[in-house]
């Protein structure tokens, strides 16, 4: 070792908001490339929705000719609710692997770097956007190839994909929440089964109205019915403002709050630290 | 008649060895991707022995212990252990070896007694012995007092001398230990060697292998070395440390000055592998000797940072029958780690 | 104390005459499964939720569909399908058990024993019928609070238990036999994967009349049709031998194909 005294080569500039974006980019591509690099845990995010749909539309194609069916097919039907559940899975999922940062010691290494604080959660919520319109385009484009119809079109299908997004980012928030504060990927796999109450408890697999009782309560007052059905609107109807609202202001309102959880339970990680 | 039928079966069993391999192979995968993790292993361990196997990770020894305990079966070759060939008669085999593999082989999610237990009835014992022998096995290895604690709550000594219990339930007459001590405290090491020579002196055929060269000497009666596959030495750990011959001077010297060192060493007598950043020398005068080098070495301009003589170790016997030490080395060895064991990919 | 624990008897060359008998084995590892769930309960709740919870959701989300179909009342054509999925979770358990027991060197310890190889195998497969009698029970329960019919009487339960314990030892073993071959949680997620297509590909959402194109053509020769008939057959009408021979065979098939691929893959390891 030379006398001299060892320099860092770069000092890491200022905090800046342009700093801030690239951060998160940096960090959104590495979280995607996570999870491109994990197949079989993506895999079921994308099998398990189409296997439904498939099995919905062969099983209930018979109640798709009732007179009072919301859709002209079941297959038509179902798509939204496959993009719902495929985008819900996959930003379970991927919170999952911000669990296993935290708990690997990776998470420390990146707070013991410059990198902009808000960057480690957002960059997180940009890999599950990326990775739900990339579920928007598959699932759509199966769905397309096996006779659905967007009825409003490439309106519909922009509006769908943004409703994706606002969806996972959702979700995503919520999830990180509570990867962050437990650091445990068991805890973040434990909260599947709220997902899945979330999901079936709509009308994300059958038409609300078909319901009976207590169940249809219920599903009127779950949020995620409301998306479902915005989102069924692109498909299903002419294009009307309350598609929008439903479809895109819902998730948006539960990413707001989302988003705030996840950042809050960032700041007391780095607080207790 | 029937005393002469006696006496060939009696010299039979006194010359039959608990262990025995001729020309023993196992190899993964096939073709170009063939990797020959035991490569023609001839031994012969005989009864009350201590037997150490000793070579560094992934040079065969764990690949041998698991041919010889029925847990794989030998691509070439044959062996015996207490009589019963262990391709053929895997089911006598098992009745007869007792063994602990390299992780202690438990359920962390029961009590130390259960598993006992458990072991009992994998062996057959009645439920009246099963306990008692279970009781006598906890206060052997002192683990009367944790016996109905989870062994997920146990330290690592305790879970190896609880892996030792088990594989004492049946009385067997030959046990095989796989790197018994590895990931031990040294108390804990020196515990656990103190119940292996006790076992040994109650009539239990040991064979042993390990990585550490000090529990092959403290150990052992006789051991065999085995590196990429194959015994390169074997014979009482004091005789194969003597046919090394000269003790090895090892010297510190400045990276700028190892050449010279070099040429100078060379003139005292044959040079040997030491490890990185030290030159070592057979001196066949020994400490006699070590004078002349300095002075040679002063004259040569070289500056000796620390120097030591050792007499010769097995790691000196290692060396000289691989061409590297087996201190801090790994096995250029290309046995897959999955051989060691049946382990997950 | 310095007491030799070994026999000064000559000891005899082949150390104990017979090893563990199968059957002490099997019903040890038995006790080993249950003591497990008592210890790790975490891991039993899913089991345990999933299939109810499935059942009140498929009940009331899809009921409108198999009231068409002019079934009564939903929870008749759904505690079926439930229990016996609730059944197959035991196989998860299996397969991340043994994944465990590999992990740890447990799994040596028992191949090591002298024991006959199909008690290490039976042993687990009992232990999932343990493991199914509560999720099986808690569905059966929750179908009754729900109003579900029962025609058959008392045989139509025990149809409904004898089909689930059926798959529950059919799951286990092919889980078994996939773990075996491949040695890692793949194997769990292949195993749930197989599991899932098989019941899901046949009369699980709605009967054969009612389905169309590429799902009546699998769902007719899925034997897991045959074992839902079986199943369902006293909870919505009368129990007749046309129903029941069908779903008996296909579990006695299947059940002897999983249990060689089980052996086979066992047999492997020691290759």
């Amino acid at each position: 070792m030379t006398a001299a005294t060892a320099t860092a080569t770069h000092v890491a500039p200022p905090r800046s908001f342009a700093t801030a974006v690239h951060h998160t980019l940096r960090l959104t591509q590495r979280s995607v490339l996570g999870r491109l690099r994990q197949p079989a845990a993506l895999a079921p995010s994308f099998i398990f929705p189409l296997f439904f749909a498939a099995l919905g539309s062969a099983s209930f194609q018979r109640m798709s000719k009732l007179p009072d069916f919301p859709a002209s097919s079941f297959l038509n039907y179902t798509a939204a609710g496959a993009i719902v559940q495929g985008v819900l899975f996959a930003a379970t999922s991927s919170a999952g692997d911000l669990a296993t940062d935290i708990e690997q010691g990776f998470f420390e290494r990146l707070l013991v770097s410059p990198v902009t604080r808000t960057a480690i959660v957002i960059g997180r919520l940009g890999s599950a956007m990326v990775v739900a319109i990339t579920q928007v385009f598959v699932f759509l484009g199966i769905f397309l190839a096996f006779g659905a119809r967007i009825e409003t079109g490439v309106v519909g299908f922009i509006g769908l994909t943004v409703s994706g997004a606002l969806l996972a980012l959702a979700m995503s928030g919520l999830m990180s929440g509570i990867a962050i504060r437990s650091g445990s990927p068991e805890v973040v796999q434990g909260s599947f089964p709220m997902v899945f109450a979330l999901l079936f408890l709509s009308s994300s697999f059958f038409p609300r109205q078909y319901m009976t009782g207590w169940y249809k309560t219920v599903a009127s007052w779950n949020p995620m019915s409301h998306v479902v059905e915005g989102m069924q609107g692109f498909m299903n109807q002419p294009l009307d403002i309350d598609q929008f609202l439903r479809a895109w202001l819902i998730p948006l309102g539960i990413a707001t709050v989302s988003i705030m959880f996840g950042l809050r339970a960032l700041a007391n990680r780095l607080a207790a630290q | 008649m029937l005393v002469g039928c006696h006496l060939v079966v009696a010299c039979n069993l006194v010359t039959s060895a608990p262990i025995i391999a001729h020309g023993l192979v196992r190899h993964f995968g096939s073709g170009d991707n063939t990797v020959r993790a035991v490569d023609g292993v001839d031994l012969q361990v005989d009864q009350g022995e201590i037997f150490g196997f000793l070579g560094p990770n992934g040079a065969g020894k764990s690949t041998t212990v698991r041919v010889l305990t029925t847990l794989l079966k030998p691509s070439a070759g044959s062996a015996t252990v207490a009589g019963f060939d262990v391709a053929t008669q895997a089911d006598q085999v098992r009745r007869s070896i007792g063994v602990a593999l390299q992780d202690a082989a438990i359920d962390p999610l029961m009590t130390g007694r259960e598993l006992l237990d458990l072991q009992s009835v994998l062996y057959g014992i009645p439920k009246t012995r099963a306990r008692e022998r279970g009781d006598e096995l906890l206060e052997r290895v002192g683990l009367t007092a944790a016996a109905d604690r989870r062994v997920g709550t146990y330290s690592g000594g305790m879970r190896r001398r609880l892996d030792l219990a088990l594989s004492l339930v049946h009385e067997p007459s030959v046990l095989f230990l796989d790197e018994p001590t590895t990931g031990l405290d040294p108390m804990s090491r020196l515990t656990l060697w103190e119940e292996v020579r006790r076992l040994n002196r109650e009539g239990t055929t040991v064979l042993l292998t390990t990585q550490y060269l000090e529990e092959a000497d403290q150990l052992a009666d006789r051991i065999a070395i085995i590196d990429h596959g194959k015994i390169v030495r074997e014979g009482v750990p004091r005789d194969l440390k003597s046919a090394v011959g000269a003790p090895t001077l090892l010297i510190d010297v400045d990276s700028t000055h190892a050449e010279s060192a070099r040429t100078v060493l060379a003139r005292f007598g044959d040079l040997r592998p030491t490890s990185e950043g030290t030159l070592g020398v057979g001196l066949v005068q020994g400490a006699e000797a070590v004078a002349s080098v300095i002075r040679s070495l002063d004259e040569a301009g070289v500056h000796v940072r620390h120097l030591e003589l050792n007499e010769p170790s097995l790691d000196d016997v290692f060396a000289e029958a691989t061409g590297y030490r087996l201190e801090g080395a790994e096995a250029k060895s290309d046995a897959p780690a999955t051989g060691a064991r049946r382990g997950p990919r | 104390m310095n007491t030799s624990i070994v026999n000064d008897a000559p000891r005899s060359a082949t150390g104990r005459e017979h090893g563990g008998h199968p059957l002490s084995v099997s019903g040890a590892l038995v006790r080993r499964t249950l003591l497990r769930v008592r210890r790790m309960p975490a891991a039993f709740v899913p089991s345990i939720v999933m299939p109810v919870f499935q059942l009140i959701a498929f009940s009331g989300a899809f009921g409108a569909a198999v009231r068409l179909a002019g079934v009564k009342n939903a929870m008749d054509w759904y505690v079926p399908l439930n229990a016996v999925q609730g059944a197959s979770f035991g196989a998860m358990g299996v397969s991340f058990g043994l994944i465990n027991d590999m992990q740890t060197g447990f799994f040596d310890r028992l191949l090591m024993a002298p024991t006959k190889r199909w008690a290490l195998i039976v042993g687990p497969m009992a232990g999932s019928i343990a493991r199914a009698a509560l999720p099986v029970a808690l569905v059966i329960v929750i179908g009754f609070l729900g109003g579900m019919n029962v025609p058959g009487g008392p045989l139509a339960i025990f149809y409904v238990a004898v089909a689930a314990t059926g798959i529950a030892l059919v799951a286990s073993a092919f889980a078994l036999g996939l773990t075996y071959r491949m040695r890692n949680m793949g194997a769990a997620t292949l195993t749930q994967f197989a599991i899932f297509f098989t019941i899901f590909l046949s009369t699980s959402q709605v009967p054969l009349s009612n389905m169309a194109g590429w799902l009546h053509a699998v769902a007719r020769v899925n034997p897991m049709t045959n074992v839902l008939r079986l199943a369902r057959q006293g909870l919505l009408g009368d129990i007749t031998w046309n129903d029941t021979w069908g779903g008996l065979l296909a579990i006695a098939v299947m059940l002897f194909v999983s249990c060689w691929f089980a052996l086979s893959g066992l047999k492997s390891l020691e290759k």
